[in-house]
């Protein structure tokens, strides 16, 4: 455990409080000029998502976290978890499933995510901004209607997951999928 | 050119000045305004020394420590000696340092301006300070006088009701209350005069009773754009009174003694006047619009 004075806390920081990591999005300094000094901050968990406003005074010492962002590459699933294995020295991590959440559902064998460890343990999963995958089941395309917002549903090759479409797309065709908002992007070629 | 120096933590040495050339030359043109200022009401402008025997004790104000000194937390002990000795209207832009300060508004080193009136009282002080803004600023707008407790009203608070809440003294949640609540409101499209303040909060203002009976100090605070740009008294000039409140106050100050050059000159005897303090970076980050006090900062 590594204590540090508040005021040495800046944005991106990463803190324990409530025995949970938190991410520092925003701090600011507030002091009447003959009154007390606070240091005002937003924080996001780690684990839950949760964003909260916390004030602590200045002059207080804060608990850091340990939390690193490790690139790795998922491997397969097996009745314990999702296995990862890290690229720079092969070590082979198993993350429960829960820590990914719907993100699962455009996972695919062989993908490079970030991994969140905290004190070791994996907290959180981030896949890349857009993944592609390809359509597995879809009803028969609406030829030439390539600008329709009218949307169907498609189900993914590799995940079985199921996310809306423009009914221009096809079975086979490969999609590009924003992983943050689940919206579709695309279709490409690759 | 090679890229930029870096330390062995891997950190890169920040040598960049903060503020842009441009602003370095409207600050000096604003230096020029001030110095016009005061000549031209026969102001005595000084330089007082930055070393202290002993400290500025202020609520919640820390003073930094040099060797067998103290820095100034403000111009005041050095100014209020030379009033006393010399019974002269003097000022000073001068640098200010204040411990664990450091944010949008607040840098531990800072300059002030700081101004002495013989005769004076808070309310024409505040006038004049009004003036020097509306000199450094060039921005319009009426004067607001505003009692501190019609303040509160005003952000829909009352602060006899105030309690020690969420871990924190009742002290504590005033004082977050006023930032987060009361001085947003204030020097809106104007300049707040803040008066009034309760006589807990007197620091070395005297006291007088106001309108309904209530013992409140002669203090004052200038406020645009819910920025406190200045703080001024009707000088306290009861020497035994003054060292009380700073005997008060040295307990909350760890390692820190009584400046006595500063209450010797006091208990001498102390002429009626009224002095305030100005932020002077604050000032120039609201003449030229600039988003925080480090940018208009070397």
């Amino acid at each position: 455990m590594t204590s540090i004075p508040i005021s040495d806390v800046s944005k991106g920081a990463k803190l324990i409080f409530d025995n949970y990591p938190w991410l520092v999005v925003e701090v600011n300094f507030v002091k009447p000029g003959k009154g007390n000094a606070f240091y005002k901050t937003r924080v996001k968990n780690l684990i839950t998502g949760n964003v909260l406003e916390k004030t602590i005074r200045g002059g207080e010492k804060v608990e850091t976290a340990d939390v690193a962002d490790t690139d790795m590459t998922y491997l397969y699933s097996d009745a314990n978890g999702l296995v990862f294995m890290n690229q720079t020295d092969f070590e082979q991590l198993t993350v429960p499933a829960k820590v990914i959440g719907d993100s699962k559902d455009f996972l695919l064998e062989n993908m490079e995510c970030q991994v969140t460890l905290w004190n070791g343990e994996p907290i959180q999963i981030r896949l890349p901004n857009t993944v592609t995958l390809e359509i597995e089941y879809t009803e028969p395309a609406v030829k030439g209607d390539t600008q329709s917002r009218v949307m169907k549903p498609a189900t993914l090759k590799g995940t079985g997951a199921s996310i809306p479409v423009p009914i221009f797309c096809a079975i086979g065709d490969k999609i590009m999928i924003n992983t943050e908002t689940r919206e579709f992007k695309g279709r490409t070629d690759k | 050119m090679t890229g930029p120096v870096v330390r062995s933590s891997g950190r890169p040495v920040v040598w960049r000045p903060r503020a842009s050339v441009e602003t370095l030359r409207a600050r000096s043109a604003i230096v020029d305004r001030v110095r016009r200022f005061f000549a031209d009401r026969e102001v005595l402008e000084v330089d007082p020394p930055l070393l202290q025997p002993g400290a500025n004790l202020d609520h919640g104000v820390t003073p930094m420590r040099v060797g067998d000194h103290y820095l100034p937390t403000s111009p005041e002990h050095a100014l209020k000696r030379l009033v006393a000795a010399y019974r002269q209207d003097v000022w000073t832009l001068a640098p200010a340092f204040r411990a664990g300060e450091r944010g949008m508004r607040h840098q531990p080193e800072f300059r002030m301006i700081e101004w002495y009136r013989l005769g004076w009282d808070d309310v024409r002080l505040a006038d004049e300070t009004v003036a020097l803004l509306h000199e450094i600023t060039g921005l319009p707008g009426p004067i607001e006088h505003l009692a501190w407790r019609d303040a509160w009203t005003r952000a829909g608070l009352d602060p006899d009701a105030v309690q020690a809440a969420d871990g924190f003294s009742r002290e504590e949640r005033l004082d977050l209350l006023l930032t987060e609540r009361v001085e947003p409101l204030l020097g809106r499209s104007c300049w707040t005069i803040l008066t009034d303040y309760p006589a807990s909060g007197a620091a070395q203002a005297r006291l007088r009773t106001d309108d309904a009976g209530r013992a409140v100090a002669a203090r004052f605070e200038l406020y645009r754009d819910g920025i406190e740009l200045a703080n001024g008294y009707h000088e306290c000039c009861d020497a035994a009174e003054l060292r009380a409140r700073h005997q008060a106050e040295l307990p909350l100050h760890p390692g820190c003694s009584l400046d006595e050059s500063f209450h010797a000159c006091l208990a001498e005897g102390f002429p009626d006047c009224a002095g305030v303090a100005l932020g002077f970076d604050r000032a120039v980050m609201l003449a030229l619009g600039l988003p925080d006090l480090a940018s208009t900062m070397v």
